[in-house]
């Protein structure tokens, strides 16, 4: 599961990335787990580490 | 001479391709999986949206960064706003020139420039003596370019940028946004055969023959380092005391729009709000910017409480915007690790740091200016310093 963690600043470039739509940023990035294909990428361009893998 | 490039910024990637022009080997490394930083985009529902900055460049097309671009070969073509910048005040939209403040306020300004040039006077006390328009417009324009209050400011901070303001002119659009001027120079690099790497630097350390790049397994000589990391993650890759920054932060709303706002190319700056301080339709430089007509609108933040920041802003365009249709794509913020500006107007750090061979680059290390022309002179600096080192050996 992707979850993001308290270091999310907000700036969204998980959002613009994500290729199934399933990011929302109001202030903090949020994951739609419903619609997360989880391939991962909003974890790699994640510009302050902010997001994580967790089993 | 090897040089290695810390972080495919644009300051690190304006910094290689200069380098590289000067005949020296260049190796950029880059840990996220994209070139350019906050200073490119992402095509997102039709839009180009910026990863930080404002599709602009504070001194459009005769600004320190066009001549830079211009010189290493980087083809990128900027439009020039016009007018410079407007302002909405009391539902008008007015044209915005000297001639717009009163003169008793124009005078006033020349009067604390006179009086405060050597002393750390803020700019709120002479926002306080200025008429309504004038203060209004004053915080503004602050807030839009720097993130920044009048109460935050000093006259000493902001001279240069009005200085510059003064002789070089406004801002311009880069065709393409922001990607556009990446990608130049990654061209221009891929011209010498630079490739950016994609590797995590792990530490820089000093080494009797210059410096050694750590890497996760392995590690790298190199005779100068070059680091787009920021001030704080610099130091500490070095392992030096990190430097205390104080960083500006802001929200940037980015907004598609049915009908167009704005007719021309400059910033709106607007004036009886409560956050938002200016916006701008960048479409109307590039129509490929986005599919309808694409307004960027940004506010610095005042509190620390991001969600309330973004509902007053939210509030501001609902005002802005009433009577269009308009759909809000994207609500960035900008702060920590990713802001508006890694040390706010003014208090940027020296390009030297106390390792010999390690130089800064990029925002946290600009030069006398603002956002990317002031990262283009801080560039001009370090490529300086390099040659002389060189010609020392």
């Amino acid at each position: 599961m992707i979850v993001v963690t308290e270091k999310c600043v907000g700036c969204a470039t998980c959002m613009l990335v994500c290729p199934s739509r399933a990011i929302k940023v109001e202030g903090k990035a949020e994951v739609i787990q419903e619609k997360c294909e989880k391939c991962k990428k909003c974890l790699n361009y994640c510009p302050v580490e902010a997001i994580k893998w967790v089993e | 001479m090897r040089v290695a490039v810390v972080g495919a910024g644009l300051g690190g990637l304006l910094a290689a391709a200069n380098l590289l022009e000067r005949g020296y080997k260049v190796d950029v490394f880059e840990k996220l999986p994209f070139n350019g930083g906050r200073f490119t985009n992402f095509h997102y529902k039709g839009y180009e949206i910026s990863t930080g900055a404002l599709h602009m460049i504070p001194h459009g097309s005769k600004g320190p960064l066009a001549k830079m671009l211009r010189k290493v070969g980087a083809k990128v073509e900027i439009v020039d706003s016009k007018p410079n910048g407007t302002a909405l005040y009391r539902g008008e939209e007015i044209k915005v020139s000297k001639k717009t403040f009163p003169l008793k306020s124009r005078l006033k300004f020349a009067l604390y420039c006179l009086k405060n040039v050597f002393r750390e006077v803020k700019l709120s006390e002479l926002e306080k003596n200025l008429d309504e328009f004038s203060a209004k417009f004053l915080r503004a324009f602050l807030g839009w370019s720097l993130s920044l209050t009048p109460s935050q400011l000093s006259l000493s901070d902001v001279y240069p940028i009005y200085e510059a303001t003064y002789t070089l002119g406004g801002p311009g659009i880069p065709i393409g946004g922001c990607k556009a001027v990446v990608d130049a120079l990654l061209e221009v690099m891929e011209s010498y055969d630079c490739r950016v790497k994609r590797e995590k630097v792990r530490a820089i350390r000093m080494e009797s023959y210059g410096l050694s790049l750590h890497f996760r397994n392995t590690s790298e000589r190199f005779d100068a380092v070059v680091s787009d990391a920021g001030p704080v993650e610099t130091y500490r890759l070095a392992g030096l005391n990190v430097p205390k920054l104080e960083e500006s932060r802001g929200i940037k709303y980015s907004i598609a729009l049915k009908e167009p706002l704005i007719d021309h190319t400059g910033v709106m700056f607007t004036l009886d709000t409560r956050r938002i301080c200016g916006v701008n339709q960048v479409t109307n430089a590039d129509p490929n910017l986005g599919e309808r007509h694409f307004l960027m609108a940004h506010q610095p933040m005042i509190t620390s409480n991001v969600k309330f920041e973004i509902a007053e802003g939210l509030k501001d365009l609902k005002e802005i915007l009433k009577g269009y249709e308009y759909e809000v794509l994207v609500i960035q913020s900008f702060s920590d690790g990713w802001p508006v500006n890694r040390a706010r107007a003014g208090r940027d750090c020296s390009n030297e740091t106390p390792v010999k061979g390690l130089y800064m680059v990029g925002d946290g290390a600009k030069g006398e200016d603002i956002e990317v022309d002031g990262i283009a002179i801080g560039i001009e600096r370090v490529v300086k310093e390099i040659e002389k080192e060189v010609e020392k050996r």
